[in-house]
């Protein structure tokens, strides 16, 4: 447990409010990504539809509704992902502490050295645990062997990995169970120290224990990370989550405290899909 | 519409067994059927190989293995000597400077093609890899000799001599009088001949790699540069490899248009404008015209081409698995 505060300390240079926010947690923390008026578009196909939200500096906001309402979509904005393929555009206003991340001539590299992105299904590359973690910290840092082997540990310890691989480090990374190539791509993100992590459905294509232990990990990384988790499971966007956002079609239908939102919804479509009427 | 159903189910049991073992009767005949055409690329290839050893006999009796370091190569003395150290030199040297040449071009039209091309453009490109493909290989020889022959003599080697001359290894590889026929022209050519291969399997291979793990790349801050090099490369390796190895099989074996002008002097010399043969060339230069220990020597030439081949497709498949050791799989 400490270890794991301690791997995932987080430059503090970064944010431009003081981090003071766990002390009084009903207190509204300062916002780290702030969408105004963001519309997102499939060439012709309006897939995001005028989104404002603030997703707050060390918070957990989970985005529900059902498969093609947008939550991926909004998801891949954050570090513009969406850039990689011919035709996807997004308009209005999204902000991630002062920088404007949809502007054109902005740093896609170091933006998603700020915006880490965990997937779907375990992505772990073509090379050993090792190269896994230190392959992205090198991409910034010219660092000795000795403090990588630290770095390694420290992003591996952060990620509840280490001591399931500390013994075979060498061993290809595509070695490992589903769940531990999960935990292996968020040490990954965690080692190049971003400001955010993005988790798009990481514990659809893993077993119950597996994704209790993601779980826990998501709930850990949230004291250092601003963290955004898209998941198909209402039971996990309750467990883990401080906010919540419903979508549903494009819009956002409904964005307010988790706790609200599963007892206490205001929209009728909100609380229609919570208790599975539809979706 | 329910009657006649029920007609058919009145219609009674019929015999499963005997449909099944119909099936079975036909399920064996396939068995067989796939399994004689596997067994008869063994035959052919063993029939080949020892056809080959029959016809090299007299030869290898003849000179022995001291065959595989005789330079000189003259049929018409009594008794002819013949060593085979000039067209091994050749097919390997072309072979080399040619997938020197033609795996970088072909990775990069690849990775343009597949991670960096503008949509409008794929298609013409791709097109023009697969004419490349097509061209019949005489075209390419007589383009050799017509076209590049004349501007690698005139322009390119005056060029690298007056860039390198008097530096020791470099000055000796680029010297010569000019001439259009050189191992250097044969080795271009043969490059642009495999530059499709190489071109065509990785564009396929690097297709496979499932977006999701290059998004996850560049998701921890990659530039395209180190997305294909440390994620899309490591991932297709065994399938570039292949490619490569398939290109360097057309290489060393490509006959007519390297016959046509690298020139088919059995001299080794030192440098790359002077016209040299291949193992290929030579066959096909002369076999038409030679009888007795001169074909046999032949024959034991193609022979050797075989084993060549054969040792470099093994060195390939043992640093692959290394690679693989490495990578810890």
């Amino acid at each position: 447990m400490n270890d794991v505060t301690a791997a995932a300390s987080v430059p503090p240079s970064r944010s431009p409010l003081p981090m003071a926010t766990h002390a009084a947690s009903y207190m509204e923390p300062p916002a780290k990504v702030t969408a105004h008026g963001l519309n997102f578009y499939y060439n012709d196909h309006h897939a995001l539809k005028n989104i404002n939200l603030t997703l707050g500096t060390n918070r957990v906001t989970a985005f529900i509704g059902p498969s093609g309402c947008g939550k991926s979509t909004l998801l891949r904005t954050f570090n513009r992902m969406y850039d990689l393929y011919p035709g996807q555009r997004a308009t209005g206003q999204l902000m991630l502490d002062q920088t404007n991340i949809l502007d054109p001539k902005l740093d896609l590299n170091l933006l998603r050295a700020r915006v880490g992105m965990v997937f779907q299904k375990p992505t772990p590359f073509p090379m050993t645990i090792y190269e896994n973690i230190a392959f992205g910290i090198r991409l910034y840092e010219k660092i000795s062997r000795s403090e990588m082997d630290g770095r390694v540990e420290k992003a591996l310890r952060s990620g509840a990995l280490w001591n399931e691989v500390k013994d075979k480090l060498n061993a290809s990374g595509l070695s490992l169970s589903g769940g531990q190539q999960q935990r292996l791509c968020i040490a990954r993100t965690v080692a190049v120290r971003p400001e955010v992590i993005l988790f798009d459905e990481p514990c659809s294509a893993l077993d119950p224990i597996s994704t209790a232990k993601i779980e826990e990990l998501i709930q850990e990384l949230a004291e250092n990370y601003t963290i955004a988790i898209v998941t198909h499971n209402m039971q996990q966007a309750a467990r883990v989550s401080d906010k919540t956002a419903f979508m549903y079609l494009g819009e956002l239908i409904e964005f307010d405290d988790t706790n609200k939102i599963f007892t206490a919804p205001n929209d009728r479509r909100t609380q229609d899909y919570i208790t599975g009427r539809f979706g | 519409m329910a009657v006649q159903g029920d007609a058919v189910e009145v219609a009674g049991p019929y015999d499963r067994a005997k449909a099944l073992s119909a099936f079975k009767a036909g399920d064996i005949a396939f068995y067989w059927i796939t399994r004689a055409c596997a067994i008869s690329v063994l035959l052919i290839l063993g029939g080949i190989i020892l056809s080959l050893i029959i016809g090299a006999w007299p030869a290898m009796k003849q000179y022995g293995f001291a065959f595989l370091w005789t330079q000189r190569w003259a049929p018409s003395a009594d008794p002819p000597v013949l060593g085979a150290l000039g067209p091994m030199y050749g097919t390997l040297v072309t072979s080399f400077i040619a997938m020197l040449v033609a795996i970088p071009v072909g990775l990069g039209i690849a990775i343009f093609l597949t991670e960096l091309c503008p949509q409008w453009l794929r298609r013409p490109i791709g097109i023009a890899i697969e004419l490349l493909a097509g061209i019949p290989s005489i075209i390419y020889g007589m383009w050799g000799f017509f076209v590049l022959g004349p501007f690698l003599a005139y322009t390119f080697q005056p060029f690298m001599i007056s860039l390198f001359d008097g530096v020791p290894v470099l000055g000796s590889i680029f010297a010569g009088p000019p001439s259009y026929l050189s191992v250097f022209n044969a080795s271009l050519i043969l490059s642009i001949m495999v530059l499709p291969f190489i071109t065509a399997i990785s564009v396929d291979v690097f297709k496979t790699v499932p977006p999701v793990l290059k998004e996850a790349a560049y998701g921890v801050g990659c530039t395209t540069w180190e997305v294909v090099r440390n994620v899309v490369i490591p991932y297709t390796r065994v399938g570039v490899i292949g490619g490569i190895m398939l290109a360097l099989g057309r290489a060393l074996g490509e006959t007519m248009a390297v016959t046509f002008i690298i020139g088919n002097s059995f001299r080794i010399s030192s440098s790359i404008f002077a016209p040299g043969t291949t193992i290929s060339a030579a066959i096909a230069s002369e076999f038409a015209e030679s009888d007795g220990l001169h074909q046999s020597a032949l024959m034991l030439l193609g022979l050797l081409l075989f084993v060549l081949t054969f040792f470099v497709l093994a060195a390939a498949r043992l640093m692959l698995m290394r690679l693989e050791k490495k990578a810890g799989k």
